[in-house]
């Protein structure tokens, strides 16, 4: 009776040694992951730091980790310096129709070149590929003259029918994802009286969700993030998008730029992208759950 | 049913979509530079464009201190009611793209200046600008109606052709964190040009009472940053001259550089020594973690005096310490201390109204104006002379009588800045920045880096 109790012979005391060695490297590993996430968050938290600094505390060196006077009227600030309201909406604008234009053409152009074979159809899928070679500055000249003929310089036309003829890229990602749906699917639309277009739109279309939202992401930050197309193309202030106007936040070469508020316009602009990847997010897992492909 | 509401509901989107796109057409005319747009009465419509107005763009970088103008335009349309002032921008970074799409494009601008990385011999070699003469004899137009002096006309007249009138004009100058000098009992450097002790020895002698290295970057500090304009321009400071004199009579286009010669070879040591043998200029890397986003280490305090573009000054209400001006030192060349940085308005060739464009050039010009531009500006040096007067008195904590001074004693003794003679000047300064960034780290020496300078140079000029 004076034995120690065990914990019966051999294999318990092994299983908890290794249970707490895994317990070990996963602590590890989670300070690790922890420690990585901290890093990479740090110029974000830099970001949202200066946004509320004073333009004074920004050329104080060492620079301060927290605001010594936190400043949230730098929020209220950017309306009345920049046209910001209007630029905000005018990107909004154009980057809702951007997407909607690039999943309409490009969702079916990759259809087209998925599921039909015709003849030199690979030709001209490498035809169209080859655009994608294209350095834009290459063809900037050329398209400005087109959009001035038609008389399209200072507006949005420029920025957004572009969309609806479809992006090289984005149509051969939606082409790869199409070429995986099982040819059964489109057979039996077909014997149940199915037009092509139905089936684009009643079959393709709802089970690509995930290759979908990943277009829907590209356009949006594309457009969201594009410089040069709209400083090329909008003269009017009332139409000038936000990287043209957080661009000329640097423009002066004879003063020190509001940093501060330029990272308030920052901290603003990224909440679109934001938002965007928590809805696609969604939609990926909603893609993967209905339809089973992985 | 569910299907057909589906049917309808995509129809819709589809059809909501392009209505949108139709719309926001729909919204913005597409008027663009040099339309005639017919004026309100129905008569003068009906005539056509004689009597209608004319619309003119102006075209510039999308900041404060540049886009101010567009203030002015309304009281220009009322004194010009048959000219109408569009103002085009584009943030700096992309001012020479967009303006040689424009061009290429057919829809050039009017009236602009070299505001982006290029400079006017750039503009004139490439035969983008309007020779003026024609206009301004018609016009009889006097630089000295307008308090423009006669030497600035000549910096943008080519083979007595005008190509451009001057409007802005920005100087070099020192300037000194006062905090710094009083902490280390050392007195303020002069304004005054004429003052024959301010030599750049001197410089130097203050500038080590002044550095204080410390393994704590935070607590280190430095004597001067002498960065005197562009890289290739600096020699001349001292006397060496490294582009041949006819560069400045034939549009920018030198028939032969001396970037190897022994002169110019002694000047740049004598620079890069206050860095790498005297230590009282900070290095490249130092400066820029100091000043981090800022990109000058002076407006954090750390250096005590720094030459500087007269541009500076604009900035100093918000720097976190006090300022004062002072005069650059003598360095060795007794009629050159100083770059001159004048901003000419040009009008390009491709203008359709070029007299209309002219007009709005010279009201841009006169003395009200030129008056009223450095306050809307926020302290835009004017080439006016009457109204530098209120220029000097622009600055708050600075005396007006030191500003006045350094402005005078810049314009005496100085040079028009190379970066707007010379041709393909970008290039040219690019190539610079590259090939001395080993010097500046100390990898290589300023005679093993020249010659490949002195050819790569010639190379870029007979492009």
């Amino acid at each position: 009776m004076s034995t120690i109790p065990t914990a019966g012979p051999g294999a318990t005391p092994s299983v908890n040694k290794r249970r707490r060695k895994i317990d070990a490297v996963s602590i590890a590993s989670f300070i690790a992951l922890v420690a990585t996430t901290f890093l990479m968050l740090l110029p974000l938290f830099f970001m949202v730091s200066t946004s509320l600094k004073s333009k004074k505390e920004l050329l104080k060196f060492p620079p301060t980790f927290l605001p010594e006077s936190w400043q949230w009227s730098n929020y209220r600030e950017i309306f009345d310096t920049l046209n910001f309201g209007q630029m905000y909406m005018n990107s909004l604008i154009i980057g809702i129709l951007t997407v909607v234009g690039t999943l309409f053409s490009s969702a079916l152009a990759g259809y087209g070149f998925a599921r039909y074979r015709g003849k030199g159809s690979n030709l001209w899928f490498m035809l169209m590929l080859s655009t994608m070679m294209l350095p834009y500055p290459a063809i900037m000249i050329p398209q400005f003259i087109l959009f001035s003929k038609l008389n399209w310089i200072d507006t949005f036309l420029p920025l957004i029918v572009p969309a609806f003829f479809g992006s090289a890229y984005n149509i051969f990602l939606l082409r790869q994802f199409f070429s995986t749906l099982p040819d059964e699917l489109f057979d039996a639309g077909r014997i149940d009286g199915c037009s092509e277009f139905r089936m684009w739109r009643q079959i393709a279309l709802p089970l690509s969700g995930p290759a979908l939202a990943t277009v829907a992401i590209f356009a949006f930050i594309y457009s969201w993030n594009d410089l040069l197309t709209p400083v090329l193309y909008l003269s009017s202030s009332d139409k000038f998008t936000l990287p043209v106007g957080m661009s000329s936040f640097t423009s002066s070469r004879f003063r020190i730029p509001p940093w501060h508020l330029l990272m308030v316009a920052s901290v603003l602009a990224m909440l679109p992208i934001v938002a965007l990847f928590a809805i696609a997010q969604k939609r990926f897992v909603e893609g993967i759950v209905l339809t089973g492909i992985k | 049913m569910k299907t057909l509401r589906i049917k309808k509901s995509f129809t819709l989107l589809l059809a909501t979509s392009m209505l949108v796109v139709l719309a926001l057409s729909g919204c913005s005319g597409g008027k663009s530079a040099g339309d005639v747009v017919p004026g309100n009465d129905s008569d003068s419509a009906k005539s056509g464009a004689s009597g209608g107005q004319v619309t003119i763009t102006h075209y510039t970088i999308d900041s404060e201190d540049r886009t101010f103008i567009e203030k002015l335009v309304p009281d220009f349309e009322a004194k010009h009611p048959n000219i109408k002032v569009k103002v085009e921008k584009a943030p700096y970074e992309q001012f020479d793209s967009k303006l040689q799409t424009l061009i290429a494009g057919g829809k050039s601008p009017d009236v602009t200046s070299h505001y982006g990385y290029g400079g006017f011999a750039e503009y004139y070699n490439k035969d983008m600008l309007l020779d003026m003469n024609d206009i301004i004899n018609e016009d009889g137009f006097k630089a000295s109606d307008y308090s423009i002096p006669d030497d600035l006309m000549k910096i943008y007249t080519v083979k007595d052709h005008v190509y451009g009138i001057p409007v802005n004009m920005y100087v070099t100058l020192m300037l000194y964190n006062k905090d710094m000098f009083d902490a280390d009992n050392v007195p303020y450097p002069p304004s005054d040009y004429e003052d024959k002790s301010w030599t750049f020895d001197k410089m130097v002698e203050d500038a080590k009472k002044m550095t204080h290295v410390s393994n704590d970057i935070a607590k280190t500090q430095y004597g001067v940053d002498f960065t005197w304009s562009e890289r290739d321009m600096r020699p001349l400071y001292f006397g060496a001259e490294p582009y041949s004199q006819d560069t400045w009579t034939n549009g920018g286009v030198p028939s032969e550089t001396y970037f190897t010669s022994p002169e110019v070879i002694a000047a740049y040591n004598k620079l890069f020594n206050l860095i790498l043998k005297d230590k009282v200029s900070p290095t490249t890397e130092w400066s820029k973690s100091v000043a981090g986003q800022n990109g000058d280490a002076f407006v954090t305090g750390k250096v005590g005096m720094t030459v500087s573009g007269s541009w500076s000054l604009a900035g100093s209400n918000d720097f976190p310490f006090k300022v004062g001006v002072a005069a650059v030192p003598a360095g060795g060349n007794d009629k050159v201390r100083s770059v001159l940085f004048v901003d000419p308005l040009l009008i390009l060739k491709g203008s359709k109204h070029p007299k209309e464009a002219f007009e709005w050039i010279k009201y841009l010009v006169s003395d009200e104006v030129q008056e009223k531009s450095i306050e809307l500006s926020g302290g835009n040096p004017p080439v006016n002379t009457k109204a530098a007067e209120t220029y000097y008195k622009h600055f708050d904590g600075i005396d007006p009588a030191d500003v006045k001074k350094v402005y005078e004693g810049a314009v005496k003794y100085g040079f028009e800045s190379y970066n707007h003679l010379i041709t393909h000047y970008s290039q040219i300064n690019d190539m610079f920045i590259n090939e001395m960034q080993p010097i500046d780290t100390g990898h290589n020496t300023v005679e093993e880096v020249m010659p490949t300078i002195q050819q790569k140079v010639m190379e870029i000029i007979k492009r």
